[in-house]
């Protein structure tokens, strides 16, 4: 038996999911894209785990980012937890003496400060696409340059195209307009890694006196270029955790280990035979007053688990008051619900 | 005969003054109900573009008592409740921009200037003229003045002593209500408009979140005039509202407030006033060791965002109070 701790990290464009040793170290490590079905990449993720660590037994599991809710009851979480908090946990874990984190992911970014191991500020930009990866990832595209070269090509230029990167729409304009000007792809390319440090710095580092040591992590980390970018704008060294696809999910998997070692009580997770199981959520507009809230309803195996999405609660409680009587399990979701 | 109180902008403030004034003069105030997403859209279809969101749900909130088939809907032109002080000019033109954007309410529409030396509006010189509308009798409206003028101060009272939130303590006053209220170890200043903090279409019910969170808010309206007095010294000068005013002050009593853990902006996408005041304080929260937080929320605002926002501000500050750490 190989003891281990989930950790599940659902965003919007990769969901990521890690099986952790109770003593710390990383024993499974996958890193997916959602294709837009986070449920059905979550149970893909599970099986694959299973397959790879056949006798693995689990003792705990945790849930974060956006799509946390539907995976926590989809996997039955011990934990379910917003994606600041899990990104926060993982890197003082690893570097314990950190004082800010720069974290990009798909679509959104985030700057998180540290005091004495814990978060005492955080920022996060989640309206503009201006300095996330789907920026990144549009510009790549109009330059016809594989996003995973993208960062090697910008370290080949000395010299960086000044391109405006408050607005892809501007940056769009002013990247033809340096094309035509003559300045090279590397150099366009090291202009626009720039242009997102900046445009991310300006955003979220507003105001903050940012103090090494400076972590960088999310799926942007690995792009070279924006490491360089952003060494270059702070004027020191940046770390790039190995793991800094993942982090949300170790910090996630952490936050799980605690919360089992402070209850006492074993986990809730519903075993690996839930990927056979039938899981379906639906979604339906409630007519009951002029909000027309939109609730979601999950089926587990044939019975409603979970509800959630009505802003007076009458869908959310007809369930609680059903399901109170009936077993422990359905009790968990509940809570769930409320989380 | 049926007056319409739209639930929007100070509404919150003054109803317990507004309603029993108009029942003395024997007239039945019927309110808005809630903001919803019918009232909202009405609003928004009304309204240019370009308007912030609470000016918008007041329009939906007109709209609505009007199919409600109410004879009057009162549309108050705040003008001035400080010396050399303002409202934002959306509430200067209010009932001019209401009168354009639903004309079918032309001869409907009850309004009058509020000017006044304090919050406390409630003078003769702001309330007798347009009570003459519904009274002949002058002594009879200084009556109904007097009595809805203990009405509010009974409001102002329970928020300032009691610490009720407005909603708590217009329950109270209006519905005879009281509430009980929970002592949460943990208080996390909440900041912004009666419009933004209170309707639940704007705000998410951010304080019913952050109890559920294990957490208590607190508002500016819980100050008196002499706290808020104090705290002017922090501008260089006061700015030209007087809501914002009474918003920033009330930030930095929270800020130097040692019971309080942290301060959360809710402010409407757009709005000008904001843009000074939540400048000036995202820019000297460093000078406090005290986590600060903008809410920046519009018509299309999600609510995962805002969630997941509160819990990551909620969690920090409960680690913190615990001196553990991950």
């Amino acid at each position: 038996m190989i003891n281990a701790y989930l950790g599940v990290d659902v965003g919007s464009v990769s969901t990521n999911i890690i099986a952790m040793s109770p003593e710390g170290e990383l024993l499974s490590n996958k890193y997916m894209r959602t294709n837009g079905q986070p449920l059905v990449c979550v149970k893909e993720g599970i099986k694959l785990l299973k397959e790879e660590i056949p006798n693995i037994n689990i003792l705990g599991v945790g849930t974060t980012g956006s799509g946390r809710q539907l995976a926590g009851i989809l996997l039955g979480a011990d934990v379910i937890k917003n994606e600041i908090t899990a990104h926060a946990t993982a890197t003082i874990h690893y570097y314990p003496d950190v004082s800010t984190i720069f974290e990009i992911g798909g679509q959104d970014s985030k700057i998180i400060f540290i005091k004495n191991k814990c978060v005492v500020d955080f920022a996060m930009n989640t309206v503009c696409a201006a300095g996330t990866g789907s920026f990144l990832d549009h510009q790549a595209e109009r330059l016809k340059v594989p996003i995973e070269e993208f960062g090697e090509l910008s370290l080949t230029a000395d010299e960086a195209a000044r391109i405006a990167g408050r607005c892809t729409v501007f940056a769009e304009s002013d990247m033809i307009a340096k094309q035509q000007f003559g300045f090279s792809k590397a150099e366009i390319i090291k202009g626009l890694c720039e242009a997102l440090v900046r445009n991310y710095i300006n955003n979220l580092g507003r105001g903050h006196e940012l103090k090494p040591p400076f972590v960088f992590q999310g799926g942007v980390a690995a792009n070279i270029g924006i490491v360089k970018a952003f060494e270059k704008e702070v004027g020191q060294p940046v770390i790039v955790p190995k793991h800094h696809g993942v982090m949300g999910a170790i910090g996630i998997s952490l936050l799980a280990k605690k919360e089992i070692e402070k209850s006492g009580k074993p986990t809730n997770f519903r075993g690996f035979e839930l990927t056979d199981k039938e899981f379906s959520p639906r979604t339906f507009m409630c007519d009951g007053c002029a909000n027309n809230c939109e609730v979601i309803e999950v089926e587990y195996d044939g019975k409603i688990s979970a509800r959630w999405g009505d802003k007076c609660g009458k869908w959310t409680n007809a369930l609680t008051s059903a399901t109170s009587k009936t077993n422990t399990k359905n009790n968990k979701d509940k809570e769930l619900v409320g989380v | 005969m049926k007056i319409g109180l739209p639930s929007g902008l100070l509404n919150e403030y003054y109803k317990s003054f507004w309603k029993h004034y108009f029942e003395y003069l024997g007239i039945e105030v019927v309110f808005s109900q809630e903001t919803n997403k019918t009232i909202l859209d009405e609003g928004v279809r009304r309204n240019v573009a370009e308007i912030c969101a609470p000016i918008k749900i007041y329009t939906g909130h007109v709209v609505e008592l009007m199919r409600q088939g109410v004879d009057y809907v009162y549309v108050p032109r705040f003008v001035s409740i400080e010396e050399r002080e303002a409202f934002c000019p959306k509430f200067m033109a209010l009932p001019n921009m209401i009168e354009t954007m639903v004309p079918e309410l032309k001869g409907k529409i009850v309004t009058h200037n509020i000017v006044a030396k304090s919050d406390d509006i409630a003078t003769e010189e702001n309330f007798l003229e347009v009570g003459r509308k519904f009274c002949k009798n002058d002594e009879q409206i200084r009556e109904a003045i007097s009595f809805a003028r203990n009405k509010w101060i009974e409001f102002r009272g329970l928020c300032v002593e009691e610490k009720y939130n407005c909603d708590q303590a217009n329950t109270a006053v209006i519905k005879n209500r009281l509430s009980k209220l929970k002592n949460y170890p943990v208080k996390i200043g909440v900041i912004g408009y009666v419009y933004n903090v209170y309707d639940s279409l704007i705000s998410m019910n951010i304080i019913k979140k952050l109890n559920e969170l294990g957490v208590g808010a607190v508002t500016f309206e819980m100050l008196d005039e002499s706290q808020i007095k104090k705290q002017a010294h922090h501008l260089e000068r006061q700015l030209f509202w007087s809501f914002s005013n009474k918003i920033t002050a009330s930030a930095y009593h929270f800020f130097e407030d040692k019971e309080i853990s942290g301060v959360i902006h809710v402010t409407a996408f757009g709005c000008g006033p904001d843009s000074f005041l939540g400048k000036i304080l995202e820019l000297d929260t460093n000078k406090y060791d005290k986590p600060f937080m903008t809410i920046r929320v519009d018509e299309h605002t999600g609510e995962n965002h805002l969630q997941t926002r509160i819990e990551a501000f909620v969690d920090m500050i409960l680690q913190k109070q615990m001196e553990c750490c991950v």
